[in-house]
């Protein structure tokens, strides 16, 4: 079991790399987003299949929980985000938002292998509780990281466009009107995980008497996530706000919980520790 | 090899181009005509906007210059008073070379167009059905269609639009992708804008029309199928459309910032695209890089059919490598070819004795035999002949690719055959008689009908073979 989770591992690596090139030549290629190669897609989901063995093996392999360690929750985020990928190219021509999705995904599984410090329970925390709180937490997250994604790469059509150079012709982009909707539809899936993720870890640490530095610096960035996004979407709903002023709220919301993530594998201190 | 003769917008005005227009039903008639020639074996025209040329193969041994000359004459009783130095006449690796360019679209009005690689096989298609396409034309033209997906894909050749029309629709798709749904509008009127205009009505845009006369403007709704609005209900039209085109020969600014101000707040946001296409301009530039709205004018379209026609002229350097990558490859196959009538005959004549002999047996000795033997012996009489000339056809092959000065050349050994074999001679009586049964072996003699065009991994077989 052991040689076919850290077997799974390497060829999930290999994978998720040659995805990345093929995303990368894609966007590279000249023509339409109609004309594109569906091997980035079909390599990353062979990735994501050796991805979810390692998780399931290495689980199996340490007896963990797979949410009970700081390790099997950030490889599992990848595989959320690139699962939601999977899913939102089959309903819109997304595919160029690969390129940024796979280098994450792959920087998330490698990079998790170097923060495996498991998480350490408080006895005054619910069990259940906890498990709800990281698995919609890790939901989230792979939401927010295509969204992110999506929101990036509006920005960087929406600037070729303003400036006219060479307008995004030819380009493998997918659409202005395909990535906002994009964004907005993955914010909207992954806000109310948020808000429980929010609502859950504030719970929690009522419990904790002495909170370290990094856990108030988690709950702070987690409460401006929450504030961040929670405006994006608001301000669209009521005042009409999208485009660029959205994909920068975004980003800027997705940045925090990147930086949630970071504090985490930084200095990961767990649930009650 | 093959005779290329014609006139294109390179070497003709479109005032003598047309006198060479001819219709789609006179074009059998007209291939059928050339291939009555002595000299022509096989024909085919191309007759596009842009060009008329008439591709012909030599029937055997007769010398391109006067499959050449057949072909001009042909062409020129199309158009009795067109001057004739209109014709330009191409044989050999030249015609080779000029037909694999004009199939990949570097010899078209538009360098990279892609309707030329269709056109030159509708070409193909019109002369098989007329009887006119042999062995040496379709593998020709096989490779022309090979060497011009090749270079399609290889290089950016065809990358980027380059039309002020076609780059103005590809940037509303970039924005709204999908344009069903979407509904544009049509200020004032223009040829240009009238284009813009039905490209996004045929990816499903919805039309809205308004101009300053109400006459006019229903005309034009009308012929464009449109819906007519009036001038005052410009400003409240602006909120419910994602493209304007404007077109307007107005001496001012006719919509304002305030004006694309207001129609944001009614779109609540929702991206909206500015076409002006108007000298001066119809919109005023404050609106350039408010958020969700982008402004192209003329120039800014020109400059990217600009960009994009600079592109593609960099990608033809790329695909003139390849091309000429490819005609030596195609050379190097008709060289070989040069060859197959010697090969032929030989085959013939040694089949054809064998055959004799074997028939004077069946008659004595071997009159015993019944079907199954006759037909094992037939077998093995071919396969004799196969394994017997092996060895000399490729050799014969070699000489005709070969440039070594070292081995005989095929002319030699050609006359060297001829001579030992006897095979300008008429062979004997009963050698005459004797004839291959049906079911013997292929022999290189080329197919009297032309199949239809392989697809590229067909190609790669056939040149294989």
């Amino acid at each position: 079991m052991d040689a076919l989770a850290t077997v799974a591992f390497y060829l999930g690596v290999i994978a998720y790399s040659a995805a990345c090139t093929l995303f990368f030549l894609d966007l590279a290629r000249q023509g339409s987003p109609a004309s594109r190669s569906t091997w980035g897609p079909r390599v990353l989901s062979a990735a994501a299949l050796l991805h979810t063995v390692h998780v399931i093996t290495a689980s199996l392999v340490t007896h963990r929980c797979p949410v009970e360690s700081l390790h099997f929750v950030l490889s599992f985020s990848a595989l959320v985000a690139v699962a939601a990928f999977l899913v939102a190219r089959k309903f819109a021509s997304l595919d160029a938002v690969g390129v940024i999705v796979a280098p994450v995904a792959l920087t998330f599984m490698v990079g998790a292998q170097f923060v495996g410090v498991e998480v350490t329970q408080d006895p005054l925390i619910s069990r259940p509780l906890l498990v709800m709180h990281v698995t919609a937490n890790v939901l989230g997250v792979g939401l927010f990281v295509v969204a992110g994604a999506a929101s990036l790469l509006f920005l960087v059509l929406e600037r070729r466009l303003q400036n006219k150079r060479g307008a995004g012709l030819g380009s493998r982009l997918p659409s202005l009107d395909t990535l906002d909707g994009a964004m907005h539809r993955l914010l909207m899936s992954g806000f109310p995980l948020l808000t429980f993720g929010v609502v859950t870890g504030a719970l929690f640490s009522r419990h904790l008497e002495d909170a370290s530095g990094a856990a108030l610096a988690r709950t702070l960035f987690g409460f401006l996530t929450w504030i961040v996004l929670a405006a994006v979407l608001l301000l669209r709903r009521i005042a009409g706000v999208r485009g660029r002023r959205a994909a920068y709220g975004t980003l800027a919301g997705v940045l925090c919980v990147l930086l949630v993530v970071a504090v985490y594998a930084v200095r990961p201190g767990g649930h009650g520790t | 090899m093959i005779s290329v003769v014609g006139l294109s917008h390179k070497s003709a005005a479109i005032e003598v181009r047309e006198q060479f227009a001819l219709p789609a039903d006179r074009i059998p008639a007209l291939l059928t005509a050339l291939v009555a020639r002595p000299e022509v074996g096989e024909a085919l025209l191309v007759s596009t906007c842009n060009r008329v040329e008439l591709v012909a193969a030599a029937r055997s041994g007769a010398p391109l210059e006067a499959v050449a000359r057949a072909s001009r004459e042909v062409l020129s009783a199309l158009a009795p008073g067109a001057p004739r130095e209109a014709l330009y006449a191409l044989t050999g690796g030249g015609a080779v070379k000029h037909l694999f360019g004009v199939a990949s679209s570097l010899d078209s009005l538009v360098l990279g167009e892609p309707q030329i690689l269709g056109q030159v096989k509708e070409a193909y298609e019109v002369a098989r059905r007329a009887g006119t396409v042999g062995a040496v034309l379709h593998r020709t033209l096989s490779r022309a269609l090979h060497t011009a997906k090749l270079v399609r894909s290889r290089t950016a050749i065809g990358s980027g639009q380059v039309s002020v029309p076609s780059v103005a629709a590809e940037l509303a798709r970039r924005i709204f992708g999908d344009l069903a749904g979407h509904s544009v509008l049509l200020v004032g009127s223009g040829e240009m804008a009238e284009t813009v205009a039905r490209l996004l009505q045929t990816s499903g845009a919805r039309l809205l029309v308004v101009g300053r006369t109400p006459e006019k403007v229903s005309a034009l709704a009308r012929s464009v199928g449109g819906e007519a609005r009036l001038w005052a209900d410009l400003v409240a039209t602006l909120g419910e459309v994602d493209v304007v085109i404007t077109s307007t020969s107005a001496p001012g600014h006719v919509i304002e910032l305030e004006h694309v101000k207001q129609a944001q707040k009614k779109r609540r946001g929702r991206s909206q695209f500015f076409i002006d296409l108007a000298v001066p301009r119809d919109v005023s530039p404050k609106v350039q890089g408010r958020d969700g709205v982008f402004l192209y004018n003329i120039d800014d379209l020109s400059q990217v059919v600009a960009d994009s026609l600079k592109t593609r002229s960099r990608e033809a350097l790329q695909a003139q490598e390849i091309i000429d990558a490819e005609v030596k490859s195609f050379d190097r196959w008709a060289d070989a070819e040069q060859a197959t009538p010697i090969i032929v005959a030989l085959r013939e004549r040694i089949r054809a004795a064998l055959g004799a002999e074997l028939s004077r047996s069946m008659k004595g000795r071997l009159r015993h035999l019944g079907e199954p033997e006759r037909d094992a012996l037939e077998t093995m009489l071919d396969a004799s002949v196969n394994r017997l000339l092996h060895g000399p056809t490729t050799r014969l092959r070699e000489a005709a690719t070969l440039a070594d000065l070292d081995t005989p050349s095929l002319v030699e050994l050609t006359a060297a055959i001829e001579h030992v074999f006897a095979l300008d001679e008429e062979p004997e009586a009963d050698l005459a008689l004797s004839e291959p049964r049906a079911s013997a072996a292929p022999s290189a003699v080329p197919r009297p009908e032309a199949p239809e065009l392989a697809s590229a991994p067909d190609v790669a077989k056939l040149g294989a073979r």
